[in-house]
């Protein structure tokens, strides 16, 4: 699969993107600037990364409680997050909604999502209109491995085979749901295993080598815009932090975490592009310094925003339609 | 006490190749039940104790859990206790102590890259290669019991062994004098300029292959060269060939459900340790046995070799074979019942 230096290069910068503003975000939350829950996607910024690689802007993805690395990767705009994630009027949901709710129409964004496993059968219904309206649009549905388990995920595979809708479904292997590690809470090691109950394909890969998740969603979106229906993609993948901002991570090992952070998706591209002539080191340096800027600017942007009035309170909590079927 | 080993790859079977070609899928559970044969065949011939790779599977436990239930188990199940980095690490590590610990062989369950991650370190115990997919020149896919049977024959160590035990040629890749991988079928230098999901599958990518072997009936790059000229694993030379230099094209079984045609020139033969210098004009990697592993810019110098320096390897069949002449299969006493 051909890939340019320049294509490379966005895929770095989207990376880093991630990777800063989740950084920051830790620090953030420490700080008490940012209420509720963040789940941050240090660590796997590959997979999103990858991914969304091979999308247009009218593409969908759904996405997790863990979706930050996706928004940014299918282009969200850090200012908006950041202010939703500050609970302000200039977030993305004005700032209702929080670091699980963000979501971009304009972008294909269907939302972030709280709920374990909501996101599958979203995707597939994002599927259906695409292929219904022959669009040639198709819907990336993030999820975790323990999402696998939902009653869910075999509903939206199933009708997605059987219909054989646009839809790769892209599983975030990090090993664990919550505290609990696959072996406990699996009888299978690879999720994409799964894929044979539903006749499709299905592909496990390195989910901390860009380049890996890029060639194979590349190949599975083909396929989907072909019309040959579904793929599963298991990337296996890592996060450096707890479940949420918070948690202890006392049910892994240092070991297993230091064993992880030698397979950083970061430094990978860093050395393949150093190694490559795509970039010098200096313009390495300077790439860091105008995301960290980025990011900075978004903090700004975040902090300099009013919170939404209590007069707004019901705005935008019901919608018109919801009230035309009350009157009907 | 007659010991084998067993490296079971958890992460076989599920490569790409599902996507880009109609390779199988094998799953971890189905490696389990093969495991299970392998050991009820051997313990049924004497093997004592079998060591097994730790995964991420726990399929060692499990095989153990499950003959214990149903009161078959006869000879113990060692997991290798080693920490667990859940990638080629582990099979280079198991194989090295599995060789250290003296076993009489080693089964090897995964596709070419397992085989060739356990000849990297395995020197003189020689190997069982079970295939567990559809894409593979070296491992060949047979019936779980028999490995156990020749793998307890082959243990037991009374037979002449060069009735059924051949040492494997394998191609060897310097960069600056220096031994930088090796690849047991085929080495194929390809455009693709990452190494990404391994696996190659547009042809068009390809500039050169060099093969230790090749054979029609084979599949893969070597079935291309095979295409051209039969080169058996006992002939004391191996090939290379140029790929899309407008050359005739020939049909061959370049992955699981694919025949494609190739353009691809007459062999040169590479008489056993000829060195053959390759020097780089564009950026790409070297896939080893089907895998991109080594990446490369331009005018980087390599030199490929093919020598006698693989793997022992046995023919199932024929250790059969030889342990029948010998009478091993007679049940002389209560220890073979």
């Amino acid at each position: 699969m051909n890939i340019t230096n320049e294509q490379i290069k966005n895929m770095y910068e989207t990376m880093l993107k991630i990777r800063k503003f989740e950084s920051r975000a830790k620090d953030l939350f420490a700080e008490g600037k940012i209420p509720g829950f963040v789940h941050l996607y240090i660590g796997e910024e590959a997979v999103a990364t990858g991914a969304c690689a091979n999308l247009n802007n009218d593409d969908y993805i759904t996405s997790t409680h863990r979706g930050h690395g996706h928004i940014i990767a299918k282009g969200g705009n850090l200012d908006n997050m950041m202010a939703e994630l500050f609970g302000k009027e200039t977030g993305y949901c004005k700032g209702k909604g929080g670091s699980m709710h963000i979501a971009d129409a304009t972008k294909g964004i269907l939302g972030a999502n709280g709920i374990v496993g909501a996101g599958h059968n979203i995707a597939v219904g994002a599927g259906l209109a695409a292929q219904y309206k022959k669009t040639g649009q198709v819907c990336v549905c993030f999820f975790g491995d323990a999402s696998t388990n939902q009653s869910t995920f075999h509903e939206a595979l199933n009708l997605a085979s059987v219909w054989k809708l646009p839809v790769v479904f892209v599983c975030e292997n990090n090993g664990y749901g919550i505290s609990v590690s696959q072996e406990r809470h699996q009888a299978i090691t690879d999720v994409s295993v799964r894929a044979t109950a539903y006749n499709i394909p299905g592909i496990t890969v390195d989910g901390n080598d860009v380049f890996a998740v890029y060639e194979a969603v590349g190949e599975a979106v083909a396929r989907a815009r072909k019309g040959q229906g579904p793929t599963l993609i298991e990337c296996k993948t890592y996060r450096h932090r707890g479940h949420f901002e918070g948690d202890m991570t006392v049910y892994r090992t240092k070991e297993e975490l230091e064993a992880w952070l030698k397979k950083d998706p970061i430094p990978r591209i860093e050395k393949y592009i150093l190694e490559n002539n795509i970039m010098t080191e200096e313009e390495i340096k300077e790439e860091n310094a105008k995301v960290e800027n980025m990011v900075k600017e978004a903090e700004k942007f975040a902090d300099e925003s009013n919170v939404p009035t209590l007069e707004s309170a019901l705005e935008d909590v019901y919608t018109d339609i919801v009230e035309e079927g009350r009157v009907r | 006490m007659i010991s084998i080993g067993i490296i079971a790859n958890p992460a076989s079977g599920k490569d790409i190749r599902r996507l880009v070609s109609h390779a199988t899928v094998i799953d971890n559970n189905e490696k389990i039940n093969i495991v299970e044969r392998i050991i009820l065949g051997a313990q049924a011939l004497g093997v004592g104790r079998v060591y097994m790779m730790p995964d991420s599977f726990n399929m060692g436990y499990r095989v153990e859990e499950k003959l214990n239930t149903c009161d078959e188990l006869r000879c113990e199940i060692n997991v290798i206790d080693m920490y667990r980095y859940d990638g080629i690490e582990d099979t280079l590590a198991a194989a090295e102590q599995m060789e250290k610990l003296n076993v009489g062989c080693i089964v090897v369950l995964g596709g070419d890259g397992t085989n060739r991650a356990v000849a990297k370190v395995v020197k003189n115990t020689p190997l069982i290669s079970i295939s567990t997919g559809t894409n593979n020149a070296y491992p060949v896919m047979m019936e779980g019991t028999i490995a156990g049977m020749a793998a307890a024959a082959t243990a037991n160590g009374s037979f002449d062994e060069s009735f059924y035990i051949e040492r494997d040629k394998r191609i060897e890749i310097y960069k600056n004098g220096v031994l930088e991988d090796i690849a047991l079928i085929d080495a194929v230098i390809s455009k693709e300029t990452f190494v990404g999901s391994k696996a190659i599958w547009d042809m068009d990518s390809i500039d050169k292959i060099f093969v230790s072997r090749c054979h029609p009936a084979s599949i893969g790059f070597s079935a291309i060269v095979g295409s051209r000229k039969i080169i058996l694993p006992k002939d004391d030379y191996g090939a290379c060939v140029d790929i899309n230099n407008n050359n005739s094209k020939v049909f061959a079984a370049v992955a699981a459900g694919v025949v494609a045609p190739v353009s691809v020139s007459e062999p040169i033969i590479l008489n056993l340790d000829d060195e053959y210098k390759y020097t780089t004009s564009f950026r790409g990697t070297i896939a080893l046995d089907g895998e991109r592993e080594i990446q490369f810019s331009e005018k980087q110098e390599f030199v490929f070799k093919v020598t006698r320096h693989g793997p022992r390897r046995i023919n199932v069949k024929r250790a059969l074979e030889t342990a029948q002449n010998n009478g091993f299969f007679k049940t002389k006493n209560d220890s073979l019942i």
